[in-house]
């Protein structure tokens, strides 16, 4: 007979989590790259509450001139923005999220209430709750102002719909738990959400495009949407502030409706989770063996024969690496992607923001300058996929600046075929800019690329953060090393930037050219002088490594 | 050859206030199955980690198959194979594709590595599913491969970290007969494991560190005579392990500490 006589109340049992939680974060500031990390988290925090407080205001000022000026029902479109922020944020920054499983807690005497409890907390804790909570207070703060009697029904509706978000949000991210526990499912959603991102880009061109197509259907649409819950809470305050009580209570009852439904819902969810489920990978079955004829591999056919066996092999399984993981593999398809769009929005023939098109010369750097920020900003945790293979960088006979020269010579040509690509695409939208300046923004191609090159190794080595394959929850870069990519990024922008418009200032048309082309030399100097010291910090930094990555 | 394929002097590793391994000095002649135990926390790791380049030692220094390795890390790597502690294996690579990579950072040239890697894969049982991702491989099948990548440039002393936990009872004989065939052919085998009777039926001679110290090294018989002197000869080395390392009268608490649980 276990000694535990009496079981441990909701409370006590929430307390003692959130105690677990504080003293798991306390003790991850013993190490030094998490301090570090803290840093930059602070940093991104800062940015985070500006982003906050400007949208406060904002929800206030909404709240108070809905109440104040009789177009009360304007209200529901706050709580529209708050309903779809609330659930569509956590799926875009979904690396916020917290990286305590709290299943976990289920080998513990738990009780299913205390476990839906603290579920529900969780949801309470993420960014996308908080900040929701802080428009919604504000947002009623506004309201209150403007015509202090609609504070209770602001009060009451509001708590409603922080639950029914909460609720959502736990339910779908349960859901997506199950549906996410085989790999392969989980590597072709990502992959799924990636396009259907993509795919988004496109969508504010075509609605311009097609506007008198689409505002019909669009229209038609809309009565249909006061049937879910953002209109209903708005629906309910607005009843209240006309004195048309019977409306808002039925407003209200739906909303209630909701709110019974999807807790009913997620109750379900957790009992099963709480009853143990099983969520892990079973192996797929053995296929039967299709004998190959071992094909003697000619050294002569090797596309790689040029580099060393060790180089050669790191950058075939940087490949593999890149093309068997989802996400990285379709950013591959953006450059090309985005100029595509952007020549749509802002240049060529045909622009659908301004009847003015900005000139080539303007938009092929900033284009280029844009596509390198994008695809560089990976290279700033290189081993980040690595896992417990790093070991073998280690034990192998392979001097770690081979390591390094073999991911930099894949990232550059790919690099190479997708700036290649987007100018092909630049050139039948636009039409390519003037020699000097085409000749200019390639050689501040180099300068950039490789000017950050040895930076961004320096950064992997200094602040690694495991990711994994396919998975979109707690997947977050060290705070240092977006710092790092922030900073060199706008150092070498500015630089890049100025040096353009010196040439234009000046008039010398070649001006930026000789400039840009001097420093890309200056900087594959610098790249190859700092691959022997960035080899030996690798030696250096392996315990470091090894630690982080094999986690 | 020479004749100590390990030795190590004084080798020390601190963390911090924490000395994990404390002036070992180790001696494993070429050919030697040779096992490494110690209670948990005792510095086995981080001394296989440092044999094998995974960690910088603080001082002392070790010398591979007469080879100083701090000045010569890369010659040294060339002549040993490791299964480290957690296999480190590219877990999105194919078993056949990372034998290839393996195999190419050691130097081998492609068609040998391609030739070898089938001939690793069939003989580990690994060959049905070659487009299986090692993610989606058991633990078992993980470990196989980690060992087969740890042979593919035919080392001269193999370091194995655990290397039968998570193996079948079949795929473990198949691997000891390799282990004893390669000895027979002047490998050095380096194991670590914790059950004492894999080590006792496979290995020549035994180390045993105890809080980061070498308390005893020899072969078994020596061990054997060293605690029990002639009459002890037919000890089992788990008698001879707990007689080590429980000289300290620190081993563990006695039952009746915990009455309240027994």
């Amino acid at each position: 007979m276990a000694d535990v006589s009496v079981q441990l109340g909701v409370l006590r049992q929430i307390k003692l989590v959130a105690g677990l939680r504080w003293r798991i974060l306390r003790n991850s500031m013993r190490r030094k790259n998490n301090r570090m990390d803290l840093i930059g988290l602070i940093f991104a925090s800062v940015f985070g509450a500006l982003f906050v407080v400007i949208l406060s205001v904002a929800f206030y000022a909404g709240g108070y001139a809905f109440v104040s000026h009789e177009r009360v029902s304007g209200i529901v479109l706050l709580f529209w923005g708050l309903f779809l922020f609330w659930q569509l944020f956590p799926l875009f920054a979904a690396g916020f999220g917290s990286s305590f499983e709290f299943r976990t807690l289920l080998r513990f005497p738990m009780r299913l209430t205390a476990f839906y409890v603290i579920g529900l907390a969780y949801g309470l804790a993420d960014f996308s709750a908080v900040a929701a909570l802080c428009w919604l207070l504000s947002m009623t703060a506004g309201a209150a102002v403007a015509q202090p009697g609609v504070l209770p029904v602001m009060l009451l509706v509001g708590a409603a719909f922080v639950l029914l978000n909460v609720t959502i949000e736990r339910l779908l991210g349960s859901w997506f738990e199950r549906l996410f526990a085989r790999r392969r499912t989980r590597e072709i959603f990502l992959a799924l959400f990636v396009l259907s991102m993509i795919s988004l880009q496109f969508l504010g061109p075509f609605l311009q495009r097609y506007e008198k197509t689409v505002q019909p259907a669009l229209n038609r649409l809309l009565p249909y949407l006061s049937l879910f819950p953002p209109s209903l809470a708005g629906r309910a305050v607005a009843g209240v502030a006309q004195h048309h009580p019977g409306a808002a209570a039925v407003a209200f009852a739906g909303l209630f409706v909701y709110v019974v439904i999807f807790s009913g819902l997620l109750w379900q969810r957790f009992a099963v989770q709480y009853r143990g489920e099983e969520l892990s990978e079973t192996s797929a079955a053995a296929r039967p063996v299709v004998r190959r004829e071992v094909r003697p591999a000619s050294e002569s056919s090797d596309a790689l024969g040029v580099l060393s066996p060790q180089i050669a092999a790191v950058v075939r399984k940087e490949c593999r690496y890149l093309t068997r993981n989802g996400f990285a593999f379709l950013t591959l398809l953006m450059p090309p992607l985005l100029v595509f769009l952007f020549t749509s929005q802002f240049g060529g023939k045909h622009p659908t923001v301004t009847h003015r098109a900005i000139s080539p010369d303007m938009f092929f750097p900033g284009m280029m300058a844009y596509l390198v920020l994008i695809l560089l900003a990976p290279s700033y945790n290189s081993f980040a996929y690595e896992g417990r293979g790093i070991q073998t960088y280690f034990t192998a006979p392979v001097r770690f600046r081979d390591v390094l020269l073999g991911k930099n010579l894949l990232l550059v040509s790919v690099l190479f075929v997708e700036i290649f690509l987007s100018i092909i695409v630049f050139a039948i939208r636009v039409g390519l800019p003037a020699a000097p300046r085409f000749l200019a923004t390639l050689a501040a191609v180099v300068f950039v690329v490789v000017g950050q090159l040895s930076i961004a190794n320096w950064a992997s080595l200094s602040f690694p953060r495991k990711l994994e394959f396919g998975q979109l929850r707690n997947q977050r870069q060290s705070g240092m090393a977006v710092l790092l990519v922030f900073g060199v990024q706008l150092t070498l922008g500015a630089v890049s930037a100025l040096i353009f418009f010196a040439g234009k200032w000046t008039g010398k048309a070649w001006l930026p050219t000789e400039a840009f082309a001097f420093l890309a030399a200056a900087a594959i100097a610098g790249y190859v002088a700092a691959l022997d010291p960035l080899g030996q910090l690798g030696q250096r930094k392996k315990e470091v490594l090894i630690e982080t990555l094999c986690r | 050859m020479p004749e100590n394929a390990i030795l190590t002097e004084k080798l020390t590793r601190r963390f911090g206030n924490l000395t994990a391994v404390d002036g070992v000095d180790l001696q494993v002649a070429a050919g030697q199955f040779f096992g490494f135990l110690g209670p948990n926390g005792a510095g086995k790791s981080t001394t296989i980690k440092m044999l094998t380049g995974l960690l910088a030692p603080t001082s002392g220094r070790m010398h591979l198959l007469g080879v100083d390795f701090a000045g010569n890390s890369l010659e040294v790597k060339q002549q040993i194979g490791v299964v480290p502690e957690g296999m480190g294996l590219f877990e999105r690579l194919t078993g056949a594709e990372y034998l290839h990579f393996v195999g190419q950072m050691y130097g081998l040239d492609r068609s040998t590595t391609r030739q070898r890697s089938e001939e690793l894969l069939e003989f580990m049982q690994l060959a049905d599913r070659p487009k299986s991702l090692i993610a989606d491989y058991s633990h078992g099948m993980q470990k196989k491969l980690a060992l087969a990548a740890a042979v593919i440039h035919r080392p001269r002393i193999l370091f194995l970290d655990e290397p039968f936990e998570g193996v079948d009872a079949l795929a473990a004989g198949a691997l000891k007969a390799l282990l004893a065939r390669m000895t027979e052919r002047g490998v050095t085998i380096f194991l670590t494991s914790h059950v004492l009777e894999i080590v006792e039926r496979l290995c020549s001679h035994v180390a045993i560190i105890h809080k980061g110290r070498l308390v005893a090294q020899g072969s078994l018989e020596e061990l054997r005579r060293g605690v029990a002197g002639e009459a002890g000869t037919t000890q089992t080395l788990e008698a001879i392990f707990l007689s080590i390392v429980g000289q300290d009268g620190a081993v563990r608490p006695g039952l009746e500490e915990l009455s309240w649980l027994t």
